[in-house]
């Protein structure tokens, strides 16, 4: 709780900091505030409350996702070094917005009824939506936010009348009293319950964009700006799978027979789709919109094994694709502001020799999203492929998903093969601020040392 | 005889029903016993007795959003001091605390609209509840002729015409 009420209080000021004339101060200011947070955050491990009458809990399940998604959040600012450059006047607001939506984001890891998850997702897509369309001269970025305003809208509204449902077949929107009443009837109360929760799981998958409700991803992320991306990319789709889990975990796990038919097709579908779509693309953004939909398959993998290794696993995943996500959107941003907005992968060539630094960098990145040892997301795989193998009828799920990961292998390696391979059409080296390379590399550091020793973090939960 | 009730909900349902046949009812009356005879000038928009010049579709002023949005933002503020309202002056409450309830959802209350007065303050600051005037661009030209030459000009010109 202190966490939210922090966060909220810190975004008030930061709207009335930016008042002030220089605006160099504001990301020191939201960098000390979100690191604030994130020690606060800390303070509640292992005690464990509740509040407003059991609708909120802070549990180590919430102190862990919340840790993960302030710490994202704390990496991906400073690279926003171009709007303080061109001293864009509504700096103040971007910032603040970001830090309203991580509350939302908060709110929705630490639910305990149904209504507080349906106010966190709005709080954190509506700040989105601004976010997304903040680009007022692109087009691009117009499209993006009405995209995701009327999908986003829609999809709520399905996701309203399914908590509805549920609450007409059991009387209770907590999360505690639906499980009582479902374990009760043995796993499903009657038809208007099902309905109920396949329109909850329809809902959440848009959220984090599950196949086949992900078309809104790749325009959106494109059109947004690449800073907003890289916070919807990881923040918005750790809340919510984190929200997913929790849901099925706490109110629907005797429901299992009911959901799990639905889940493991869209978590195929995922799978397939996101990788084979990324296959196509020749605009870096996409292809990493494209990647992002299908590491929310990798989450939903995790999520369909449902054993007790699951949350831990989807803990640890989430922490390596948001360092991974957060480095590639981020030298995306300076390779493709300072070379003509050009987002495609020969953006790219060249820049083993121009600029070392962010192509080694970049190539970490990669190699974590893809899988390779001795890099987080290698483990980040291990450990939701271990979590599946333990139910003996989900092996056919992990042989598709180790055939889609050898296929993203192929479009993750693309801008390593342009970067260090290509000729560079400019041979201008990429202007990059001192702190931002000092967070590239920080992040890119973490990034081996969790390849190295995950026990740091999955042993967590 | 079944036992039938109805509820609330019921009454509401009538009364519904009621006041559109009644409406319905005055209009179709109206309708029979008016005379029909309409022509050019009768048809026309009523626009307190100037002649209407134009379509009546204008287009709306976008600075109302703003207006809207921000009345809209306070009117849910005002909703959400309703309830509040029905349970702060409750004797009972009151005087089983000592007097510490009243004094405890006051300040509760500070801090709600507080919130709220911070961000009419921002919107305030950030200039976004001023009314947008039109500029009007004057036309303006540039030329190199001083004003001197236009006046002995005009002058001549008169004196030409006196002559």
């Amino acid at each position: 709780m202190t966490s939210i009420i922090l966060l909220s209080i810190f975004g008030i000021i930061n709207l009335f900091v930016g008042f002030m004339k220089s605006k160099r101060i504001l990301l020191p200011l939201s960098l000390l505030f979100l690191a604030v947070v994130f020690g606060a955050n800390l303070f509640s491990w292992n005690e464990a409350q509740s509040y407003f009458n059991h609708m909120l809990t802070i549990d180590n399940y919430a102190v862990a996702f919340t840790g993960i998604m302030v710490l994202a959040t704390l990496l991906l600012l400073p690279f926003s070094q171009h709007y303080i450059e061109e001293a864009n006047e509504n700096l103040a607001e971007f910032y603040s917005l970001l830090l309203f939506s991580l509350v939302g984001a908060i709110m929705m890891v630490s639910y305990e009824n149904m209504l507080m998850l349906f106010i966190g997702i709005e709080i954190l897509s509506i700040a989105m939506y601004v976010l997304a369309g903040s680009d007022k001269r692109r087009l691009r970025s117009n499209e993006a936010a009405l995209k995701y305003f009327l999908m986003g809208a829609f999809f709520t509204g399905v996701l309203l009348f399914g908590i509805v449902l549920i609450y007409g077949a059991t009387g209770s929107f907590y999360l505690t009293d639906i499980a009582a009443t479902a374990a009760v009837n043995d796993g499903t109360v009657n038809a208007m319950f099902t309905l109920g929760l396949l329109l909850l799981v329809i809902g959440i998958s848009f959220k984090i964009s599950a196949a086949p409700f992900h078309f809104w991803a790749p325009d959106v992320y494109e059109g947004t700006p690449t800073l907003f991306t890289s916070y919807m990319s990881t923040v918005v789709k750790i809340a919510g799978v984190a929200a997913f889990y929790k849901l099925m975990a706490a109110a629907f796990a005797a429901s299992y027979a009911a959901w799990f038919p639905t889940l493991i097709a869209i978590t195929v579908l995922t799978l397939v789709v996101g990788n084979i779509g990324a296959v196509v693309q020749t605009n870096f953004k996409r292809m990493l919109a494209y990647s992002s939909v299908s590491h929310a398959g990798y989450l939903l993998m995790a999520l369909v094994a449902f054993n007790e290794r699951s949350d831990a696993s989807i803990l640890f995943y989430s922490l390596s694709y948001a360092l991974a996500t957060i480095v590639a959107f981020a030298v995306l941003q300076y390779v493709s502001e300072q070379r003509n907005g050009d987002e495609t992968y020969a953006a790219f060539n060249g820049l083993g020799k121009t600029n070392p630094l962010l192509a080694f960098a970049m190539t970490v990145a990669m190699c974590s999203l893809s899988g390779i040892p001795l890099t987080a997301g290698f483990f980040g795989k291990l450990f939701v492929f271990t979590a599946v193998v333990q139910d003996a009828r989900l092996m056919w799920l992990v042989v598709v998903a180790v055939l889609m990961a050898a296929v993203g292998i192929y479009y993750y390696f693309k801008v390593v093969i342009a970067m260090y391979m290509q000729p560079a059409a400019d041979a201008a080296k990429i202007r990059i601020g001192s702190f931002a390379s000092f967070m590239l590399i920080f992040i890119t550091v973490f990034t081996i040392l969790l390849g190295i020793a995950p026990a740091l973090v999955s042993d967590l939960l | 005889m079944a036992e039938t009730y109805t509820s609330d909900f019921g009454t509401i349902l009538l009364f519904l029903i009621g006041s559109v046949i009644f409406v319905m009812l005055g209009l179709f009356t109206a309708k029979l016993i008016r005379p029909h005879r309409p022509n050019p000038e009768k048809l026309t928009t009523y626009e307190s007795g100037e002649e209407p010049i134009g379509n009546a579709w204008v287009q709306f002023n976008p600075r109302f959003y703003v207006v809207a949005l921000i009345f809209i933002i306070f009117d849910v503020e005002l909703a959400f001091l309703f309830p509040w309202a029905t349970v702060f002056g409750r004797r009972e409450l009151i005087e089983a605390t000592n007097g510490a309830w009243g004094w405890f959802s006051l300040i509760e209350m500070f801090i709600f609209i507080g919130i709220l007065i911070l961000g009419l303050a921002y919107a305030w600051a950030k200039g976004h509840l001023d009314w947008i005037k039109p500029k009007p661009i004057l036309p303006q030209s540039r030329s190199g002729i001083p004003p001197d030459v236009y006046r002995q000009f005009n002058a001549r010109q008169e004196a030409k015409r006196e002559a």
